[in-house]
């Protein structure tokens, strides 16, 4: 039930805030790289020509299908190891069960760029792991290419369908089964026929957030692709120019990734759309009741997933803690890295907090009023709210970037050089999530409440600030922290935007990346996961219902 | 006090039409209780007078003052939800005193309506509680005391009962009249319980897809239904189709019906109408052998086809003679010397009969 007022003030001065945001700071951009792209050197009149001479070098057609087919590759295999992951922590007897689902949804929050470079560490050219194996005579081991990107998106994003799929597991009532069993199926064929079909959306819905992801991503490639072109990274670099930029060209790779992103999400909304059929059990299905050899492979396999996709995260943390010279890790424990770290990074990582804070705070102020409004007030006008507010999803970091950049280097407003400017793209990407987390939130708040209070004589954006903001203000801290996470560990957007004094941790990472010192390098990455595990830590009781909200 | 009046007000979703230029006119401290199945538009009535719903076409007034163009919260119609909706973040008493809160009363004199309001209630001393430490039964009380502080012109109750066991139901439903009576306050009461509604109200609207089928007291809705479907969802009756035949005896007019012939109240019916009247169970009574009926009553002889025993009723099954089923129902348990025979008498008078003006 809704509260419906058409004519009430307060939803539409909503709508017109974010309007007038989302216009200037996401559509806008966005139509700028759109015009860059379709226009000609003088900036006058429209041209195919930037899209015939990018499509007609061999290197940037294959950036596109280097993208699309790591990221079906990666979707495919998170899949494959998803779903039976979610069966298994659904329906078998799994040792140590909440301790490993609150594990499983670490990755998607660790900084995947951090997660890349572990894996160099590991299995580089010069890995600790790589060198032990060749120590054995085994060589050729390489988490460079293809492969690598696959594993490496694999063990990052596979909490995206193992989250909705174990839902749907869950939600499918216990009487579903036994009906297909009294009908004369067995187990098996249950699963087959009735379970899998039920959750089925449920799993594509996960698989689609994987390609986008993956899509999108600049920093895993920027680390692990070497040589072979990627859309976001090949985007990047000709924005970025050695020799002067190239808008027209970045603008052109832009627009076909977001294009790709943008098929992603319109089908994942499709199937998202479909789960309802999987909600609303009134018996959760009970674990099954398997031999030991059964139960001990579910639970090698379940740890086994879990703690790899993690052990790079633990071993990035103990190697930052030795001694190297240049890129040679020598034994021994040292502060070395951190010392050097901070000696000049202190200002980085202050930018961090700051920018993190004032953006996580803007988008709980912008987001929580939208999916407010959103949730209560359903109008025409609400549901293209809706599509707009859901745009951010399907832009990669590097394309808002570029769009900003772009947009506000010149004329009336100029926000290059200023750190507004990253706030103002940390806050545009991560509004959807705001939205939507807001909305789980309110959906388990009675409407009535409201309407109860306007009833009473209380007007209803008076009713919004002193009832339904104190109704929500757990779940609120608890998504402001989790959009704090994930902006203070963002790559793709900072790279393209930040200035001089405005560099943040995660661009002191990336330039270590790209020089020698493998200790700085690590050490920042180190302090990256710290910031970013320490809060999750803090409020990991408010988070639950906020995992969800993520997909 | 103040009379609501509701004039052609009508709302659609989509193609449905939840509510079809409904007219209604409430009089000052009546008790008027908006009666039908779910889906009726009962609902979606109550919720355009508390102003949570638009309306596409008609007007509400609040005595002189017009308020469906009013924004909800200035209405000054206090209402009862269905669950309650207590703040689950304020004490009885944050409760009680919110609305007066808005209105900015002085924090001197919330105290004390706040107090006088939860003694109304009988839940004076339970300022401090929260909620959750309550029962239904009190939160419904606390959810009555917070309407009733703000004096609000018109009360809106939204099935206020349906969540109470079966038996506070009924103390519940005592108090909320003698309150109502005793305030003098308008009232608008929505629930789908015909009993209740009967019990409750000064007059009731029996509505059916988003139209008032009758408007009426609850004695009137109940023996002279207007049509079929009020009869039916009033409670069980017999609802009989005949053709009225010539020969009108000692002033009632008749008609035959399953092969027997049935008694009409005079001038009812003209010879060769068509016609459809309702019979309640309990208006048949069962003549013993050898018993007479009152004078002026109709007999009828039936086959005993079921006896249903229920406590205070007992369900009679008949049958007449060309099979066509006809329920009666007594007090108690009927002697059994009745039952144990097959052919049975029973009678009735024929004012109690009530032919529908549209069948």
């Amino acid at each position: 039930m809704r509260i419906a007022a058409a004519r009430a003030g307060f939803p539409l001065a909503v709508a017109a805030v974010a309007f007038a945001f989302l216009g200037l700071f996401l559509l806008y951009p966005l139509f700028g790289v759109f015009k860059a792209s379709f226009l000609d050197p003088t900036g006058v009149s429209f041209t195919l020509d930037n899209y015939a001479r990018v499509l007609s070098r061999a290197f940037y057609r294959a950036s596109l299908t280097n993208s699309l087919t790591i990221g079906l590759g990666a979707t495919l295999a998170t899949t494959a190891i998803g779903v039976p992951l979610a069966f298994c922590l659904a329906r078998l007897p799994v040792p140590g069960k909440p301790v490993l689902l609150a594990l499983a949804a670490l990755p998607l929050v660790l900084p995947s760029f951090v997660g890349a470079y572990a894996w160099v560490l590991l299995l580089g050219r010069s890995g600790i792991v790589s060198q032990a194996l060749r120590a054995i005579g085994i060589d050729g081991v390489s988490i460079y290419g293809k492969h690598g990107l696959i594993l490496v998106y694999t063990l990052q994003t596979f909490p995206y369908v193992l989250l909705p799929t174990l839902a749907a597991f869950k939600a499918i009532d216990v009487s579903i089964e036994e009906a297909g069993q009294n009908l004369g199926a067995s187990r098996w064929r249950v699963f087959w026929t009735v379970i899998l079909p039920v959750a089925a959306p449920a799993v594509l819905s996960g698989a689609l957030l994987v390609l986008m992801e993956t899509l999108e991503n600049f920093g895993v490639p920027f680390v692990l692709a070497e040589d072979m072109p990627i859309l976001a990274v090949e985007a990047y670099k000709l924005f970025i120019g050695e020799v002067g930029g190239n808008p027209a060209s970045a603008g052109v790779l832009g627009v076909l990734l977001v294009a790709c992103t943008t098929v992603a999400l319109l089908l994942q909304r499709y199937y998202l759309g479909r789960r309802r059929f999987a909600t609303g059990a009134r018996r959760t299905p009970p674990e099954l009741v398997v031999g030991a050899g059964l139960r001990g492979l579910a639970t090698a396999y379940c740890w086994g997933v879990v703690l790899l996709a993690l052990v790079p995260f633990f071993a990035v943390v103990a190697l930052s803690f030795m001694e190297y010279r240049g890129p040679v890790l020598h034994p021994g424990f040292s502060l070395d890295n951190f010392l050097r770290l901070l000696d000049r990074s202190q200002r980085p990582l202050m930018n961090t907090l700051v920018l993190a804070s004032a953006a996580a705070g803007g988008a709980a102020l912008l987001g929580v009023p939208i999916g407010y409004v959103l949730t209560r007030y359903r109008s025409r006008l609400a549901d293209v709210l809706d599509i707009v507010a859901m745009i951010p999803f399907a832009i990669a970091g590097t394309v808002l970037g570029i769009g900003l950049v772009i947009s506000f280097n010149s004329g009336w407003l100029i926000l290059t050089g200023s750190p507004l400017i990253l706030v103002l793209a940390y806050l545009v990407r991560k509004l959807p999530f705001n939205v939507r987390a807001s909305s789980a939130i309110l959906h388990q708040i009675d409407p009535s409440l409201e309407e109860a209070s306007i009833n009473l004589g209380v007007s209803p954006a008076r009713t919004f600030l002193t009832l339904t903001v104190p109704l929500m203000m757990g779940g609120i801290i608890g998504g402001t922290i989790l959009t704090w996470v994930t902006i203070a560990s963002e790559l793709s957007a900072t790279v393209v935007l930040y200035s001089g004094p405005w560099a943040t941790m995660t661009v002191v990472m990336f330039q270590a990346l790209e020089g020698t010192s493998a200790g700085a390098a690590s050490a920042a990455a180190t302090v990256l996961i710290v910031v970013t595990v320490v809060p999750l830590i803090l409020v990991h009781r408010l988070l639950r219902r906020h995992e969800m909200s993520l997909l | 006090m103040t009379a609501i009046r509701i004039a052609e007000v009508a709302r659609s979703f989509g193609a449905v039409r939840a509510v079809d230029r409904v007219s209604l006119d409430i009089n000052e401290g009546e008790f008027f209780t908006l009666l039908g199945p779910s889906g009726c538009g009962k609902t979606t009535l109550l919720r355009m007078i508390a102003g949570f719903c638009d309306l596409d076409h008609g007007a509400i007034h609040f005595g002189e003052r017009r308020v469906d163009t009013v924004p909800p919260h200035r209405r000054n119609a206090g209402m009862v939800f269905q669950n309650y909706a207590i703040f689950p973040n304020l004490t009885v008493a944050g409760n009680v005193a919110y609305g007066l809160k808005a209105r900015n009363v002085p924090a001197g004199e919330i105290g004390a309506r706040v107090a006088r309001a939860l003694k109304l209630v009988h839940l004076d001393g339970y300022d401090e509680r929260w909620p959750h430490q309550l029962s239904g039964g009190q939160l419904q009380r606390v959810a009555i005391a917070r309407c009733l502080v703000i004096e609000p012109e018109v009360l809106l109750l939204d099935e206020p009962l349906s969540n109470l066991d079966a038996q506070l139901r009924v103390e519940m439903r005592r108090e909320i009249r003698l309150l109502q009576q005793s305030l003098k306050i308008t009232a608008i009461y929505v629930t789908h319980d015909q009993e209740e509604a009967l019990a409750i109200s000064d007059r009731i609207a029996v509505m059916r897809a988003g139209r008032t089928e009758q408007v009426g007291g609850p004695t009137e809705i109940y023996q002279r239904p207007a049509t079929r479907f009020v009869a039916e969802f009033m409670g069980t009756t017999n609802l009989l189709s005949g053709i009225a035949v010539d020969g009108p005896v000692g002033g009632t007019a008749k008609v035959r019906v399953g092969g027997q012939d049935f008694a009409l109240p005079a001038g009812t019916a003209r010879p060769r109408d068509a016609v459809t009247f309702s019979l309640r169970p309990e208006a048949l009574r069962l003549i013993a052998p050898g018993e007479h009926a009152p004078s002026g009553w109709h007999t009828l002889e039936a086959r005993l086809a079921g006896v249903e025993f229920l406590g205070v009723l007992t369900r009679l099954d008949l049958q007449l003679a060309d099979g066509a089923p006809l329920r009666a129902a007594t007090l108690d348990l009927p002697p059994e010397a009745a039952l144990r025979r097959e052919r049975i008498t029973v009678a009735y008078d024929p004012q109690r009969v009530t032919v529908l003006s549209k069948p």
